[in-house]
């Protein structure tokens, strides 16, 4: 009798609960208004919490976050970093488009890790807050402006809706036991896969290395990035994929598994290369093999290169949503992570080991001392190579097109 | 008066839940796949149209279709002769009674990544052939996984619905009499015909319920094509994704419409089954 009330209280408390959920947890914050000082921004930011969502994949990233960041943020502004890990950020974007169309004012998410096309789709669907960027002293101090792998972001410009964070170059990777010279050109790598059978290939797009490396052979087949970073019509389109449709399938009887299929995903990839059933393998991230190497996955003779014209690089970026709770938390925190001990420790490859997106001639002497001190290891580039080899990526819209059309023409072949 | 609606408010969070989470669900996702986003918007067929005017959604239905039917029938027959072999061992092999529910546990792309590790061309059985000299580089060991004939998939498919089948199958073998075997015996039968006369007629509704089961999912699931299909032509379910996760969110409705497509095939199919299971049961007067 006595258990059966308890059920029945359960159910109408289970009820009151999911009708009532959704309303009982939106936090009431200040409003931050654009003649805010920076100095009040920080004063409002004290003793917050900013949600920060950010894709959870990356063991690395998530180190770096809850080991050095919100130990820090936490100590010096009284802050609460909560990291919330996602899988795709276009989730974010999919909610937030339906909060935009329901007219919710204050939002869960804080702080977003975008580029891209989702940038873009961010952009045109007006999902982020208004232009901030200027508003961070550590953006004013240390970043350069007018760079344009800044400005644009894959060809769109950013117009300081987003904060860059770091920066990422396209490399690749091979055993220097078994490989004495790595090609160092398209041409070249075609020729070696020739000699060496079987001992190359690509994730097969969409994953995002795979579609990074179509584009990185577009830029050789075409011998210039120029033409790629606005968007193209059809015939134009043509023009420049049918010599690249052309060379990957000349290319593809050579392959590993003689071209009838790719790996699916990068991991596979490097499954594939950690095995020794190939011999290169990429990545859309210089530090990746010095990582590998460091978890007794990749043999420990494996060495980076990059491209005779270049690799492709990007820079990604922070971002507030349009109906952030915490604007003035996510600024600080951005500023932050903008800060020069924040992207040197970034750098480090004990934490994550990625390129800095500021420009290390505005760093202080001591800081650049100190910069020159942290050991990379032999499987990483130096950072002067990595620079002098950096071409911008295409426009978002060619991503999508190539690897529809990598499909059409070289997968179904 | 609260007596009679105790139960249905008991069942109230349940149901709630199924119908947020499931119906609404499955209502949005039919209404966008309808290019139906807000209420405004005109309800058309144009995503359905327009995927299946492609070549490339019928290659990959005709790849789906064939991994999922030889995947069903090879575990059908196999359950089916492992579940016999259950029976008439139950006593003496613990051991493999233990074995045969691991496969119950484990989920699909755990069995997909073993499968993997195992048959690589540079995986653990290549290793043994590259150490007892068969092979002498990873090229040279047969092609197992990531193959056009979709051989890696059934394969795990194969480990994993075998002993589903062999365990829906045991306890309605379980229910015949050793007996009934002795009076089949005294009225002349032999083994094969007490088997063909006997037992088959009582297990096939059952084995066919199963069979079924093991379709639909191998139809429509998603994980084990991804990890060892081959870039072209792509499983239905992995093309699904492949659309939904796209920069281009007017491609999430091509999606749901391939996603409602799999459900749709997979429930014409179930109809057909509960028919003919029934048309047996009662012409033939098979089943319990």
């Amino acid at each position: 009798m006595f258990k059966g009330r308890k059920i029945q209280w359960l159910s109408v408390i289970t009820l009151l609960l999911l009708v009532t959920g959704c309303s009982l947890s939106d936090p009431v914050q200040p409003e931050l208004k654009a003649n805010h000082s920076w100095q009040e921004i920080t004063e409002l930011a004290e003793t917050t919490q900013v949600n920060m969502h950010i894709w959870g994949g990356s063991e690395a990233v998530n180190r770096y976050l809850d080991e050095w960041v919100k130990p820090r943020l936490k100590k010096t502004y009284n802050i609460d970093l909560n990291r919330v890990p996602i899988q795709d950020t276009q989730d974010i974007l999919q909610k937030l488009r339906i909060e935009k169309q329901a007219g919710k004012k204050s939002g869960s998410v804080d702080m977003i890790w975008i580029n891209g096309e989702n940038f873009k789709l961010a952009k045109e669907q007006q999902l982020l807050s208004s232009p901030f960027v200027s508003r961070l002293p550590h953006y004013n101090q240390y970043y350069d402006q007018t760079a344009k792998d800044m400005i644009f972001d894959f060809g769109e410009p950013t117009e300081g809706l987003e904060a860059p964070w770091g920066k990422s170059q396209f490399v690749f990777f091979y055993d220097s036991a078994k490989v004495k010279k790595p090609p160092q050109t398209l041409a070249e790598l075609k020729e070696w896969v020739t000699q060496n059978p079987g001992k190359f290939t690509y994730p097969a797009p969409p994953d995002f290395t795979g579609s990074a490396f179509i584009r990185q052979a577009l830029y050789e087949t075409t011998g210039s990035y120029e033409p790629f970073t606005a968007e193209l019509d059809e015939s134009a389109l043509t023009r420049y994929t049918s010599p690249l449709w052309k060379s990957l399938n000349e290319m593809k009887p050579f392959l590993w598994r003689d071209g009838k299929t790719y790996p699916e995903s990068i991991a596979k990839l490097d499954q594939l290369y950690a095995n020794g059933e190939v011999w290169l393998t990429m990545g859309y991230d210089p530090a990746k093999a010095a990582n590998q190497i460091q978890k007794g996955h990749f043999p420990k003779t494996t060495r980076s290169f990059v491209l005779k014209n270049g690799t492709l690089s990007n820079t990604h970026y922070l971002a507030i949503p349009f109906n952030a709770s915490n604007e003035a938390g996510a600024l600080v925190t951005i500023n932050e992570l903008l800060s020069p001990a924040a992207q040197m420790t970034k750098y480090d490859p004990n934490y994550w080991g990625e390129e800095m997106a500021l420009d290390i001639q505005k760093l202080s002497s001591e800081d650049q001392k100190r910069l020159r001190e942290i050991d990379r290891g032999p499987a990483v580039l130096p950072s002067e190579v990595l620079a002098k080899h950096r071409v911008p990526e295409t426009s978002a819209k060619l991503v999508e097109q190539l690897e529809q059309g990598w499909k059409e023409h070289v997968a179904k072949q | 008066m609260w007596q009679n609606s105790k139960p249905y408010l008991f069942l109230l969070p349940a149901i709630t839940m199924i119908f947020v989470l499931f119906v609404m669900g499955l209502g949005e996702g039919i209404s966008q796949s309808l290019g139906v986003y807000s209420s405004t918007d005109k309800l058309h067929f144009a995503y359905y149209v327009q995927l299946w005017s492609d070549p490339n959604t019928w290659s990959s239905l005709k790849f789906t279709f064939k991994i999922a039917f030889l995947s069903t029938l090879s575990s059908g027959i196999l359950g089916l002769i492992l579940s016999v072999v259950l029976l008439r061992t139950s006593d003496q092999t613990p051991l493999l009674f233990k074995t045969l529910q691991l496969p119950l546990l484990l989920p699909h792309f755990i069995g997909a990544y073993f499968i993997v590790l195992l048959c690589m061309q540079s995986g653990f059985l290549a290793r043994i052939a590259y150490l007892l000299g068969f092979i002498s580089d990873p090229s040279q060991f047969p092609i197992l996984v990531n193959d056009h004939w979709g051989l890696g998939i059934i394969l795990t498919y194969i480990w994993k619905e075998t002993p589903f089948i062999a365990w829906m199958l045991y306890p309605v073998l379980k229910r015949i009499q050793n007996t009934w075997w002795d009076a089949a015996r005294l009225s002349g039968a032999n083994r094969f015909q007490y088997m063909r006369e006997i037992v088959l007629p009582l297990v096939f509704p059952t084995w066919l319920t199963s069979c079924f089961i093991v379709f639909a999912f191998t139809f429509s699931a998603f994980e084990i094509p991804y990890l060892l299909g081959v870039s072209y032509p792509q499983a239905l379910p992995v093309l699904s994704y492949e659309l939904f996760t796209s920069g281009d969110w007017e491609k999430r409705s091509l999606a749901l419409a391939l996603s409602l497509s799999i459900a749709f095939i997979t429930g014409i199919l179930g109809f057909f089954t509960y028919i003919l299971g029934k048309r047996i049961r009662t012409q033939k007067g098979v089943g319990w």
